[in-house]
Formats: structure tokens, C-alpha cells, sequence
């Protein structure tokens, strides 16, 4: 890059002397850098991802962007996991590399298509922050073969075995030993990610003293849930976990609240995150608790003003990948400025040292890249819709700021 | 025991109304109508428009979307399949473009993302341990007052001996004063209503989203191999047993391997006996 910049100087200082203007010159060092933002475009997690990208980098070029260079979104459609399966995210992440000669890429919201993605990003050696995808295996692959995989970072959200561990906390925490509850049915989606999650809930729930008659996974194709719901009803369970992301949350919501099933329902409801979820349902998620990982709350001194600005702009309110889209490319542009350049080595050395105060708490990489969760760092949310749509965290306690709600045809406590 | 009697009859009576119009249009017209899924998730997304978006009344949008559907199904026939119904390949590959065409069109049009169609009837009942929404009974009464109706007219009227005659013998039939193409047509309409019929009646409880065609196509498909392609009575069979054999498996083992099913019962059948359990004659 040195070198580059060397002849490029010379280059420019005798075009200056030729021409009699510095164009070519400025051109040359004003090449923009260039963000990839690979992502399911036709849902709200995608767009929201774009959009934050795009927020981020208005307000970086607004300061003069990073290196004297601005920075630049081109974006590529993975599809939708669930109907189309990895290969478009595959094909998508190797037009931004091999096509766009991106500098970074930004984005992913399946597990499954992440993992398949990543042998070519690490072929690419570009380096790539994750926003959306959650499997612990995503981040193992740095710590089996680091030479190969140290492009690989996850910048949002916590891992599923942080997520599972977060969602264990609120189960004994919350249903055990605040509402009393003995038994709880855990129902996971059949998806890489929550097949890591159940089998760890289910275990650490028994081992708090809980019984768990029913863990079961369903199909992400799954139209019909009552034989679900009848199996739960009968297993005396007090409350329903369920773990879904992909599969039809809110044909899973309207079956549940249309049939008064007598168990209240919560965990991680990926699609119930959306702001805009109460109403797509038709009010029919009322009680339901979903894990989130962004409110208007003050997590940070950015979170409010962030969140004020996002929905100003875009007139609607973000979903869980639109804080880490935003902080990513902050994250990446500290870096790079700490580096001096944007060769992907370099990079990732002050990647390595990253401790930015973003829009969901204090950012740090652990060995594996992995974005760390805890008391100071990022943490997951325990929130419940409830009347008109409002929501309240209700989970952990520290962060609650209103009480439990059951859906309105079982007695309230 | 009465969850599975009830939850069964549901499923088999959705799953009936889409398997009849798909075997009848085979039956009489000898197409394989592979955009008959299509059909399902027009007739859901017209009571989306016809109620979100045009703000009617849930019933009038229900008929309005039946209607729609059907012409469209007249126009498809009329457009694309007729000039090529010669080759049954060529019919085959045609309504593949169609389904595809129309999945994504939705797409474009409506995103990715599910959309709301309000229940016509909200009310939830519990009768000896079943919980049952409304809506789902009101898909089973739909469902039998659809198929009787549709017995009915074949049984009753001219023109349902019409199309039963074509369908034994499109020649002779002819031969005798029937208008064959104007039959196809309208046969091709009954199916894509009552296949959109299908489609309003469980899109309060479903997912609607461009892609849900194809689910019922595979299970539509699956029906009339287990009863025999071209046969009503058959495919009203094969669609009780695969909705109570799904359901059973639901109930009693797991969600997770209730949907191997259809896919077994095909793969049995069509070793077993290729021509189903009403089909004259195995017609792959």
C-alpha cells in the first residue's frame, strides 16, 4: 500500500507538472472503500441491515470519511434460507468479492448459509462482520484454523450458546423463581441454530429443579402447530418456550392465541423482534415474550439518539441487525483508521482491539471473535408485548422496566 | 382421541377441496396442472388485497378472491395451455413457468414477509379436551358444502354430465355435440376455485407468503397418487388418509415426521399399485 501510495504521488506530481491539475491524482486517492453487505433483502432483518450500513457510512463520509477516502454500500441478496437454501447467499458473497472487489463485507442472517459462506469468504480473504447469524460454530472455525478463518468476526448478536445460556437465566430466574412455575415445554424450530440451543436449556432447566415434559423440534415448513399445542396443554406444562426464526412465528402466534391455548408462550421469536410485528399478527402476539437485543432504552449514551435517528430516517423502528450493522461499520472504520490501510491483515490485528462503546453496549472480540456478552457488554433482553402493542422488558431484572403480563384468557397474577 | 377426530377432519377437508380440482382438471383434460398451488396462494393473497389493501368486507373479498382466482385459471387455460395441450410435457412444463411466474410475482409485489388475513369468525370452542378455533371449523364446513356442491353439480346438472363424459371418452363425447374446449375451460375454472376457495379458507390461520403454493401442490400431488389420478371419489380417500395419517403421526409420535408422510404414501403406492386405489390404469 505504501509503495502504491508512493508511485501514486509521483505519478499524480508529474501528471500535475504535464496537465497543470491534480484530477487524476485525487481520483486516485479518493478510490472509495468499498462495504459489502451480504443479506436477505426481502425481510426486515435485511433491510434493516442496509439501512443502518447506509446511516452509519452518510455519517462517516459527513466527517470526511476514513483515510481521507469515503466509504461506499454495494449489497448482494443471500435469499431466504428457509425456501432457497445457502446457495444464493454463496453466490452473493462471491459477487461482492469477486466482482465488487469489496473491502469488507457486512451482513448474514442465517447460520446455515453463513457457515456455507464461509470457505469462500475466507478464500476471498475478506474480511467479514457478522450481524446476523447466530451458531457458535460460525466462530469455532476461527479458533480451529486461525490462518485460514481470522476474517471471520461476530459483531451481533451473542451466539446461540450465550443466547441459550441468557434464555436458561430468564427461565429459572423469571418463570422458576419469580412466577413459581415447575414445568416448562421447550419448542425449537429444526434449524442449525436451535439444534446447539435445546438440548442445553432442557438439561440446565432440570438441573435448576424444573421439569421439562416436552423438547421437541418442528419442521421450519411446519403450517399447522395445534398437535403441538394439544401435546403441551395435556403435559400440564405452565409455560412454553419456544426457540424460531425462520419458521412462521406468526402463523405460530395466531394458532396459539385463536385456539386460547392455557400456557402463556416466550423465548427467542426472531421474527416477533419487529417493531411492526404486533400488528402483523393483528394484535394476536399480545403476551408473548421474545429476547431482544435493541430498545429505546439507555443502554448506552448512543442507544436513544441512535434509535430517534433510525426511525426518523427511515420511518420505522429497527430490528436486532440494525444496531450491529451500524456499529460494525464504525467498528471497521476505527480499525482502519488505526491501521493506516485497509489490507485485510492489518486490519484484523486492530479488529483484534476493538473496545467501542456502540448502540448496544461496549464491543470487545474474544479469541474467537465472538462479540462478548455480560454485565458491561452487549446483553439480551427479555421483552413482552402487551396492550396496544407497547413493549416492556420484563427481563433481567436490573434492566425491567414493567411487570409480566398472562394473554388475556388466563387469570393475571 | 377427539383432537385427532377433529384436527384430522380439518386437515383431510383442505386437503380434499385442493386434491379434487386437481385430479378433475387431469381427469377431464388430461392436464397435469403443475401451477395448481398457485391457485391456493392467489386465492390467499386476493383476501389480503381485497381486505388490507381495498378495505372490503372479509366475505365479499373471499368471493371476490374465488372468482378472481377462477377466471385467472380460465385465462391460463385458455392462453397458454390450449395451444399446447398436444404434448402433455409441454402442459406440464407451461404450468411450472406459471407457478413460478406467479411465486414470483408475489414476491415482488407483496415481499418475502408473512402477511395477516383476519379470521372471518373469531370465537375459540373447547369440547372434550379440544381447543378449536372458529376459523378452522368454519374451513371444514366450507370444505364439505364445497365438495357436496361439487358432487351435486356432476351428478345433477347437464353440464356436469358433460364433463363426466368427456372424461370417459373425450372423443365419443365430442363426437355427440360436446363443446370438449369450452368444457376444459370451465373445468379449469371449478379447479382454481376451489382450490382459491382452499387457500381463503385457510389463510386466517396460515402463513401466507409467495412460496405457500408449493407445499399443497406436493400433498395435492400425493393425494391423487395414493387415490388414482383422474378419480374424485379417489382423491376424497386418499385425502382422509393422509390427513388423518399425518395428524395421527402429529398427535402421537411428532410434527417433525408428519410431513415424510405424503412422501411415503406416494412412493408405496406408486410400487404397490401405480395406478392408486381408484385409478383405472397407472398414468405415469
Amino acid at each position: 500500500m505504501r509503495k502504491n501510495l508512493l508511485v501514486s504521488s509521483m505519478l499524480a506530481f508529474a501528471l500535475t507538472i504535464t496537465f497543470g491539475t491534480a484530477e487524476p491524482a485525487m481520483a486516485q486517492q479518493a478510490k472509495p472503500i468499498r462495504i459489502g453487505v451480504n443479506t436477505a433483502i426481502q425481510v426486515q432483518v435485511g433491510r434493516d441491515a442496509i439501512d443502518a450500513v447506509k446511516m452509519a457510512i452518510d455519517e462517516i463520509n459527513g466527517q470526511g470519511g476514513v483515510l481521507g477516502r469515503k466509504l461506499e454500500i454495494t449489497v448482494a441478496d443471500e435469499g431466504e434460507a428457509a425456501t432457497e437454501g445457502p446457495k444464493v447467499g454463496i453466490a452473493a458473497v462471491n459477487k461482492l468479492t469477486s466482482d465488487e472487489h469489496v473491502d469488507v463485507l457486512i451482513g448474514g442472517y442465517d447460520s446455515g448459509v453463513t457457515l456455507a459462506e464461509l470457505p469462500h469468504i475466507a478464500r476471498a480473504k475478506t474480511i467479514f462482520l457478522g450481524i446476523g447469524s447466530a451458531s457458535p460454530s460460525i466462530q469455532q472455525k476461527v479458533k480451529d484454523d486461525y490462518e485460514r478463518y481470522k476474517y471471520i468476526f461476530r459483531v451481533n448478536p451473542i451466539n446461540s450458546a450465550k443466547q441459550a445460556k441468557a434464555l436458561l437465566n430468564f427461565i429459572t430466574g423469571k418463570l422458576k423463581d419469580d412466577l413459581g412455575y415447575t414445568k416448562v415445554s421447550i419448542l425449537g424450530e429444526n434449524a442449525k441454530w436451535v439444534q446447539d440451543m435445546v438440548p442445553a436449556i432442557k438439561k440446565g432447566a432440570e438441573a435448576a429443579g424444573l421439569q421439562v415434559p416436552i423438547a421437541e423440534f418442528f419442521d421450519v415448513q411446519t403450517a399447522d402447530f395445534s398437535p403441538i399445542f394439544a401435546k403441551v396443554k395435556s403435559s400440564g406444562s405452565q409455560y412454553l418456550i419456544v426457540i424460531i426464526s425462520h419458521a412462521a412465528s406468526d402463523v405460530f402466534v395466531k394458532q396459539w392465541y385463536d385456539a386460547k391455548v392455557p400456557v402463556p408462550i416466550g423465548g427467542i421469536d426472531v421474527k416477533s423482534m419487529d417493531a411492526n410485528f404486533f400488528k402483523r399478527v393483528g394484535g394476536k402476539s399480545i403476551a408473548e415474550v421474545s429476547a431482544n437485543f435493541v430498545l429505546r432504552a439507555p443502554l448506552t449514551p448512543k442507544t436513544i439518539p441512535w434509535w430517534d435517528k433510525f426511525v426518523s430516517l427511515y420511518k420505522r423502528a429497527p430490528v436486532y441487525t440494525a444496531p450491529g450493522a451500524y456499529d460494525a461499520v464504525y467498528i471497521y472504520a476505527d480499525a482502519v483508521k488505526r491501521a493506516g490501510t485497509t489490507k485485510a491483515d492489518a486490519v484484523i490485528k486492530e479488529l483484534e482491539k476493538t473496545d467501542y462503546i456502540g448502540t448496544r453496549g461496549r464491543v470487545q472480540f474474544d479469541a474467537l471473535h465472538e462479540v462478548k456478552d455480560g454485565p458491561g457488554f452487549v446483553n439480551e433482553l427479555f421483552v413482552q408485548w402487551q396492550k396496544n402493542g407497547e413493549r416492556v422488558v420484563i427481563w433481567p431484572k436490573e434492566l425491567a422496566n414493567g411487570k409480566m403480563i398472562n394473554p388475556p384468557w388466563l387469570a393475571q397474577k | 382421541m377427539v383432537q385427532i377426530l377433529v384436527y384430522g377432519a380439518v386437515i383431510s377437508a383442505i386437503y380434499a377441496m385442493l386434491a379434487v380440482g386437481f385430479t378433475l382438471i387431469f381427469g377431464v383434460a388430461r392436464i397435469l396442472n403443475l401451477a395448481h398451488g398457485s391457485f391456493y396462494a392467489l386465492g390467499a393473497y386476493g383476501v389480503y388485497t381485497f381486505t388490507a389493501v381495498a378495505h372490503l368486507p372479509l366475505w365479499l373479498a373471499s368471493v371476490l378472491a374465488v372468482l378472481f382466482v377462477a377466471v385467472f385459471g380460465m385465462a391460463m387455460e385458455r392462453v397458454l395451455v390450449r395451444p399446447l395441450r398436444r404434448s402433455m410435457l409441454a402442459v406440464l412444463l407451461i404450468t411450472l413457468a406459471v407457478a413460478l411466474m406467479v411465486e414470483q410475482v408475489l414476491l415482488l409485489v407483496f415481499g418475502s414477509e408473512a402477511r395477516n388475513v383476519p379470521s372471518m369468525v373469531n370465537a375459540t370452542y373447547h369440547f372434550a379436551g379440544v381447543d378449536i378455533s372458529a376459523q378452522r371449523l368454519l374451513a371444514l364446513l366450507g370444505g364439505i358444502l364445497i365438495l357436496t356442491g361439487l358432487w351435486l353439480f356432476m351428478q345433477r346438472t347437464r353440464l356436469g354430465s358433460a364433463i363426466l363424459a368427456i372424461s370417459q371418452d373425450a372423443e365419443a363425447a365430442q363426437y355427440m355435440g360436446i363443446p370438449s374446449d369450452r368444457i376444459y375451460s370451465i373445468v379449469m375454472g371449478l379447479s382454481a376455485g376451489i382450490a382459491a376457495a382452499a387457500g381463503v379458507l385457510v389463510a386466517p390461520f396460515q402463513t401466507v407468503i409467495p412460496g405457500m403454493g408449493l407445499l399443497p401442490l406436493v400433498k395435492a400431488f400425493a393425494i391423487v397418487v395414493v387415490g388414482g389420478l383422474g378419480s374424485i371419489p379417489g382423491s376424497i380417500v386418499g385425502a382422509l388418509l393422509l390427513g388423518y395419517t399425518e395428524t395421527i403421526i402429529a398427535f402421537k409420535i411428532s410434527i417433525e415426521w408428519s410431513q415424510i408422510v405424503s412422501v411415503a404414501a406416494v412412493l408405496i403406492t406408486l410400487i404397490l399399485r401405480p395406478a392408486g386405489f381408484f385409478g383405472k390404469r397407472a398414468a405415469f
